[in-house]
C-alpha cells in the first residue's frame, strides 16, 4: 500500500532567482515555472527524439488510481551529447521526475529548467541538458 | 644571351598575365561596386561547431539584448500583433510561425535572419574560397554569405536568409544583409521588422574557443533608430552537426501539443483510466 501511494512533492520556492534559461523549442507560458513538481512512477513509454524527448510516466494516486504524466525533455540531439541514449530509459523503470508542472493542472510536466532531474532505476540523476 | 633574353620575356610575359588578371578583378569588383578596403580572404579562422553560450541571461533564450528596442508605431502594430511563446509577451496558444502551440500546424518556417541564430541548436561556420556556409543545426538550415567581391542586387528578391555579402576587417568577419522577407521575427520574442531590415554583423573569435557575434538592425520603418544585440558561443570541437527534421515533429507535435492536455486549458488531465497495480 505504501508502495502504491502517490509520490508527489510539490516544493514551492522563489526558483525563479536561480532558475537557467530553458532552451525550449517553444516557450514555458503553459507551465509553473515557480514550482518544482516531483513524480514517482513507472516508465510506459520513452521516446527519444526530436524536437523533444517524451517521457511517459505512470504515477499510482492516492486513491489507487493511475495518472498518466508525459514529461518533455530536451532534444535527442542535446541529450545524446551528454550521455543519453535511446535505451537511457525503458519500460517498467521506476524513475522520479523534478520538473515544472502544466498550469492547467494536467498531468505533464516541463523538463527544461536547470533545476530539473530525471533519477532512473539505478539511482543516477540525470539533471537538465 | 638568348637564354637570358628567353627568360627575360617569360618574366615579362608572367607580369603583363599577372598586371592584366588584376585589370579583371578590378574590373569585376567596379561592376559589382567593391570597395577595394574590404578583404575577401579570411583573415580569421571562424571554422567549427559552435553552441551558443549565454549562461544565465534569460532574455538570451529568446532574444539579442534584454532591451526592447524603440518601435515606430507601425513597428509597434506588428509586434502587438503576433503571439509569441516567449519573452515580455509571451503566450500559451502562441501562432509562432515557427513553433506553434495551437491547432494542427507543424509550423516548421525557417525562422529567418537573424532570429535562426536564437534556436538552440548548434551552427557550423565553414568558410570556402568566395563564401562563408553557416551550417545550422536546426533544420539544417545553410545561409551563404559571398566572400568574392559582389555587391548586393540592387532590388533583391525578398527571401528568409536574404541576401548576405561579407568581408573580413582585420579579426572581424563582417556580414551585411538585405532582402529579407516580412514573415520572420527578429527574435523569437516576436520583435518585428519590415522588408527595409538591414542587418549588419561582426563575427569575431576573441580566443580560441569562442565566437562573438554582433548584431546591428537597421530598420527605419519599424524601429525609431538603429540597436543592437549579441550572441556568444563556445567551441564544441568534438561535435558534428546531428540530424534535426523539423517536418518530421508530428509525433511530438500530436503526443505533446495536441493530446498531453498542457495546451488545452478546458481539457481535464488524462488519468484514472484504470486501477494501480501493486508495485513488485
Amino acid at each position: 500500500m505504501k508502495n502504491r501511494r502517490v509520490s508527489l512533492i510539490i516544493l514551492t520556492g522563489v526558483l525563479l532567482l536561480v532558475s537557467v534559461p530553458v532552451l525550449a523549442h517553444h516557450g514555458t507560458a503553459a507551465f509553473d515555472m515557480n514550482t518544482l513538481t516531483t513524480v514517482k512512477g513507472t516508465v510506459t513509454k520513452f521516446e527519444f527524439m526530436n524536437p523533444h524527448a517524451l517521457i511517459y510516466v505512470d504515477v499510482a494516486g492516492n486513491k489507487g488510481e493511475i495518472e498518466h504524466w508525459i514529461a518533455e525533455e530536451s532534444s535527442n540531439n542535446h541529450l545524446s551529447r551528454s550521455g543519453w541514449d535511446k535505451n537511457t530509459l525503458k519500460p517498467g523503470d521506476q524513475i522520479t521526475l523534478a520538473g515544472h508542472r502544466a498550469r492547467n493542472g494536467a498531468h505533464v510536466l516541463e523538463m527544461q529548467c536547470s533545476e530539473c532531474s530525471v533519477t532512473d532505476s539505478q539511482g543516477k540523476v540525470w539533471p537538465y541538458q | 644571351m638568348r637564354n637570358n633574353n628567353k627568360l627575360m620575356t617569360f618574366i615579362l610575359a608572367l607580369m603583363t598575365a599577372f598586371a592584366f588578371s588584376s585589370v579583371l578583378r578590378a574590373q569585376t569588383a567596379e561592376q559589382s561596386g567593391t570597395t577595394t578596403s574590404r578583404a575577401t580572404a579570411p583573415t580569421v579562422d571562424l571554422s567549427g561547431v559552435w553552441e551558443a553560450n549565454m549562461p544565465g541571461l534569460k532574455w538570451a533564450t529568446y532574444s539579442f539584448t534584454p532591451d526592447i528596442p524603440s518601435m515606430t508605431p507601425w513597428g509597434k502594430q506588428r509586434y502587438l500583433a503576433v503571439k509569441p511563446s516567449y519573452g515580455p509577451r509571451s503566450f500559451a496558444d502562441s501562432t509562432d510561425y515557427v513553433n506553434p502551440t495551437t491547432g494542427k500546424d507543424v509550423g516548421c518556417l525557417p525562422p529567418g535572419v537573424p532570429r535562426i541564430y536564437i534556436q538552440p541548436f548548434a551552427l557550423e561556420m565553414i568558410q570556402t574560397p568566395g563564401r562563408v556556409l553557416q551550417y545550422f543545426e536546426f533544420d539544417h538550415h545553410v545561409r551563404q554569405i559571398f566572400t568574392d567581391g559582389r555587391q548586393h542586387p540592387k532590388d533583391p528578391e525578398l527571401t528568409w536568409m536574404g541576401d548576405s555579402i561579407g568581408w573580413y576587417e582585420g579579426d572581424t568577419f563582417v556580414v551585411d544583409t538585405v532582402g529579407l522577407n516580412e514573415k520572420t521575427w527578429i527574435d523569437r520574442g516576436g520583435l518585428p521588422h519590415s522588408d527595409q531590415l538591414h542587418v549588419i554583423e561582426h563575427i569575431r573569435r576573441p580566443n580560441h574557443d569562442a565566437l562573438e557575434i554582433t548584431i546591428t538592425i537597421d530598420d527605419p520603418k519599424a524601429y525609431t533608430q538603429t540597436w543592437s544585440g549579441y550572441r556568444n558561443y563556445k567551441l564544441e570541437p568534438t561535435w558534428n552537426i546531428k540530424e534535426f527534421i523539423c517536418a518530421d515533429n508530428g509525433d511530438y507535435n500530436k503526443e505533446f501539443i495536441e493530446e498531453s492536455g498542457a495546451y488545452s486549458p478546458a481539457t481535464p488531465p488524462k488519468q484514472k483510466t484504470k486501477p494501480a497495480k501493486p508495485s513488485k
